[in-house]
């Protein structure tokens, strides 16, 4: 692996940041998504939870989530082949974060569901 | 005090005695400019008690005035600006800089190193934190203190409601002593990463370490928006801008979106080192390892993300959808988890050891029970319909002391009683220590618990008084009675620290058992802390091999002695902790009191609206900060070209990625943040505010900013030819191209001087040409930064001090071209680029 890419090594210092940058991201855009949108063009309040708005971000938060519990499962695979110890480590804890952070994407995009985007 | 050497050999002495040549402070007069990190950790300690003392008068005032209805005995002018610097002092002044100063005082102990690893900055750091917290005290001595509340909501605070000075000191002076806490936060990530015991690889770090990581980097992207929605307060205070002016294009809860990311992670900036505090005492006093050592390490930077993420719940009432109410309330509850997971952890450690209950571990209980009682009501406020009701009320006063005395200052006494032997060589009073507990204890929960009834019975915060027969007169009289119980815990806990400096019992070596490298060292310990480095493999270093302070002593391990004259450490790589480079430091110097003091000038010169002089002032503390970086690398005040230098490991200078880079790259870190709150306050005035008046063209010459922009690109692919060049070991000509490159950034810099004069903006007139103008101004100061920065490294490279032999400082400066680079066309793309593809108009 070049020094170039040795950082999708699952046992790379920056596994413990990428999974909850890629959940803080995710929760950026999906306000900034929701906040643009009900101020350009906002869906008939009657509507309810059922508007493209919604459907979309909920695409986005469902890609989200299966990136990260695929990380998640690239880490711990590589938990039981790493050689150094303190790779190893690196890849358990990267691990557990990718799993909190594909939890958080699923427990904050789940009143996308239930709620009204612009009211 | 003389230091109790942990090993009396004659070796040791001499180690001793060549190394406090090296390392010592200077006396006298030049002790103003001590760099050392005990020294100056210390003082930041100190500065910070005489803070907390003044801020806790100001306490007992407010609730000498709520004690009895209808009490009267300060104006509401007063009783507004004592509530606002009370919140002001206990946060800024305070809580972040004695837990600065803490974490500047033991990390390089508890990692393996002699100092931190840019001592100047710390030094730099402290004067700044003085300066500011003097001139922002001074407005209550003068009667002019801010009053808007210590969020300083707009337009409260905005010169229309706040004609005065007071908002001034607030935004200026906060400004300033931001300035001490970004330097600790870019120098402790550095030093943590860059400079631990050979050996000491991640998984084997003090989690004290990984708890201080956090709050560092934390500070570094946490700092900034609030930094720069001061700068864009005081512009609109000073200059008339209207940021944050409806009539002008601007929006009020800009301020709160910018006050509040920054002001919740701040609430976690200082959890973080205080739940640091409580997992390093706890296995010791549990007499076994921490259970679950990886869980703590995921939940502090699960913390440290999630806490960024929920900004909003501070403003559910101001009146955003339904929906992303929803959002920061789920992402509020979500920030629980981490924190349950951490109590879990340190109450399975106390379930599964032998728990002591000493004076240390009495404040940890107390911490764990009002912090626990504190998060639960967290997880209420995030309800929104709960949120909505008690907002502005004193039960959130009630909930946000439990979150930061029980989360911070409970456990910063646990840890200055645990580390108190260390510092002085002396045990406190037992039974004094017991009575301060108990008194502050129970008068915290006097006060506190009850307060919570108070704001569910609907009292408002910031109110001076209150009518009688509104129900609240005897929950308020209690919660005085116990204010007071509890400042007389903390004159107790004062006290007892006074007397024990005097009267404490001698302390054994490592009185408590511990585990980790601080109690290896002398007691106190000596200006370079190791008399050797020694190498760790293990997390409890000292439970592993009790005789490892002797040895240290004695010279067994690296680096021992100094007779080359150099302050030396180690410089190890951040995952394995394998041995990279020796880091050379630099010794006492007036250059960071000359520029702290420089920047003092600047900040009353604005507050005065002695604007030339302000200018002036700024100038002469670039000078003075340039002049401070020119003795560096291979300047002969630092570390010369030698023959008889080490080889392997080399020196850091003589290396490609040496502590100065990383320094640099998390600097630009925290420049990220300050240019994408820039970012995000464009975009959210143009999709927001009702009057924002976005022109159908761009006023800036696309010509103009595409030829700025080349000669950018062009300046950094010459610079990127030349670092490949240096790698190969070809220099020369390096001095000519250096100037080359400056002259392109300087080519870059006067075309977008052009572009800026061209674009005629007005922007009193505009919310939209002010952003605009603050953006320029932004790229035009780094552009002559980094022209600047080049222009001396030409200079350098013509004096010998920069060549292939010393190839490390133009990658330091490449990186500031790469973020100029970056920030200029991401800037033009927000701003002159997208506005004419999808049109104006809000």
């Amino acid at each position: 692996m070049t020094a170039h890419t040795a950082w999708r090594n699952p046992g790379h210092p920056v596994q413990l940041l990428l999974g909850l940058t890629i959940w803080s991201l995710w929760f950026v855009a999906l306000y900034g998504g929701l906040s643009i949108a009900c101020a350009v063009a906002p869906p008939a309040p009657g509507q309810g939870a059922l508007t493209a708005l919604n459907l979309w971000l909920g695409l986005f938060t469902l890609a989200t989530l299966g990136a990260l519990l695929w990380l998640a499962r690239c880490c711990l695979s590589a938990v039981r082949r790493e050689p150094v110890r303190a790779a190893r480590f690196i890849a358990a804890v990267a691990a557990g974060l990718h799993l909190f952070a594909a939890g958080g994407v699923a427990f904050v995009g789940l009143p996308l569901v239930a709620l009204p985007p612009c009211l | 005090m003389s230091e109790t050497l942990p090993d009396r050999s004659s070796e040791a002495q001499r180690l001793h005695r060549e190394l406090e040549a090296v390392w010592g402070n200077p006396t006298g007069w030049r002790a103003l400019t001590v760099v050392n990190h005990s020294t100056l950790g210390l003082r930041f300690m100190a500065t910070g008690l005489v803070f907390f003392l003044l801020g806790g008068v100001l306490a007992m005032l407010v609730r000498a005035q709520l004690a009895l209805p209808d009490h009267d005995f300060m104006s509401p002018d007063i009783y507004s600006q004592v509530t606002t610097m009370h919140g002001t002092v206990m946060m800024f002044l305070f809580a972040i800089p004695m837990l600065e100063g803490l974490a500047i005082y033991l990390i390089p102990k508890m990692i393996g190193a002699r100092d931190l690893v840019c001592p100047r900055l710390t030094a730099f750091g402290y004067w700044c934190y003085l300066f500011g917290g003097i001139i922002l005290f001074a407005s209550l001595l003068l009667e002019m203190a801010p009053d808007s509340g210590w969020f300083m909501y707009t337009p409260l605070s905005s010169g229309e409601f706040s004609p005065g000075l007071g908002s001034d000191f607030w935004l200026l002076g906060i400004t300033f002593v931001e300035i001490s806490a970004l330097s600790a936060g870019v120098e402790l990530t550095v030093s943590i990463l860059r400079t631990r015991s050979p050996g000491m690889a991640l998984h084997r770090m003090p989690l004290f370490a990984w708890y201080i990581l956090a709050m560092a980097l934390m500070i570094v992207v946490g700092f900034p928006p609030l930094i720069l929605g001061s700068v864009l307060l005081e512009l609109e205070r000073a200059a008339g801008m209207p940021f944050f002016a409806v009539e002008g294009g601007g929006d009020p809860v800009l301020w709160q979106h910018l006050f509040w990311l920054f002001g919740h992670p701040e609430v976690y900036i200082i959890f973080l080192p205080a739940a640091g505090i409580v997992s390093t005492l706890i296995p010791v006093f549990a007499g076994r390892p921490i259970v679950g050592y990886g869980w703590v390490v995921a939940a502090i930077l699960i913390t440290g993300f999630i806490s960024f993420g929920l900004w909003v719940h501070h403003m559910f009432t101001v009146g955003i959808p339904q929906l992303a109410q929803a959002f920061f309330s789920a992402a509020s509850m979500l920030v629980a988890v981490p924190t349950a997971i951490q109590v879990f952890v340190w109450m399975a450690t106390l379930w599964l050891g032998r728990p002591r209950m000493t004076l240390p571990m009495l404040w940890i209980l107390g911490f764990l029970v009002i912090f626990v009682c504190g998060g639960l009501t967290g997880v209420m406020l995030a309800l929104v319909p709960f949120n909505w009701q008690v907002h502005d009320t004193h039960f959130v006063v009630a909930h946000l002391h439990y979150v930061l005395v029980g989360g911070m200052l409970f456990p910063l006494l646990a840890g200055l009683y645990y580390w108190l032997p260390l510092v002085s060589g002396r045990l406190p009073s037992e039974r004094l220590g017991r009575l301060g507990f108990w008194l502050t204890f129970l008068g915290f929960n006097l006060t506190f618990l009850i307060m919570h009834v108070t704001g569910l019975l609907g009292m408002p915060r910031r109110v001076y008084t209150y009518d009688a027969g509104l129900g609240w007169e005897p929950y308020n009289l209690v919660s005085s009675v116990g204010g007071f119980m509890m400042a007389a815990g903390i004159a107790t806990v004062l006290l007892d620290l006074a007397l024990h400096a005097r009267f404490g019992r001698p302390s054994p070596r490592n009185p408590w058992g511990a585990d980790t490298l601080e109690w290896s060292l002398a007691m106190p310990p000596a200006s370079y802390n190791f008399a050797s480095l020694p190498r760790v493999e293990t997390r409890h270093p000292l439970w592993d091999n009790p005789r490892l302070g002797a040895e240290i002593a004695r010279g067994e391990h690296a680096l021992a002695g100094s007779t080359h004259g150099r302050r030396e450490l180690i410089g190890s790589e951040a995952l394995t902790g394998r041995v990279r480079d020796i880091i050379h430091l630099p010794t006492s110097s007036w250059w960071p009191l000359a520029a702290a003091l420089m920047l003092a000038v600047v900040c009353i010169s604005l507050l005065m609206r002695l604007y030339p002089l302000a200018l002036a002032a700024f100038m002469a503390a670039g000078v003075l900060l340039l002049r401070w970086s020119w003795e560096n690398g291979g300047h002969p005040l630092a570390a010369p070209l030698g023959h008889d230098e080490p080889v392997d490991p080399p020196l850091h200078s003589r290396t490609q990625d040496g502590p100065g880079r990383w320094t640099m790259g998390v600097a630009l870190l925290a420049d990220g943040a300050f240019f994408l709150s820039l970012l995000f306050g464009w975009f959210y005035l143009w999709a927001v505010s009702p009057r924002w008046q976005m022109p159908a063209s761009s006023p800036l010459s696309l010509a103009l900013l595409l030829g700025a922009g080349t000669l950018l690109l062009v300046a950094v692919g010459w610079l990127e030819r030349r670092l490949r060049a240096l790698d190969a070991g070809e220099d020369a000509g390096l001095a000519a191209a250096l100037y080359g490159i400056a002259a392109l950034g300087g080519l870059h810099l006067l075309l977008a001087v052009v572009m800026l004069w061209q674009a005629g903006l007005a922007p009193t007139a505009s919310a939209q040409d002010a952003v605009l103008l603050v953006g320029l101004l932004y790229v035009l100061l780094h552009g002559g930064l980094v022209s600047l920065l080049t222009v001396l490294q030409a200079r350098r490279a013509t004096l010998g001090y920069v060549s292939a032999r010393l190839p490390l400082e133009p990658r330091v400066v490449a990186l500031l071209w790469r973020y100029q680079l970056g920030s200029y066309w991401i800037l033009a793309a927000a701003t002159g680029l997208l506005p004419r593809v999808i049109g104006g108009g809000p």
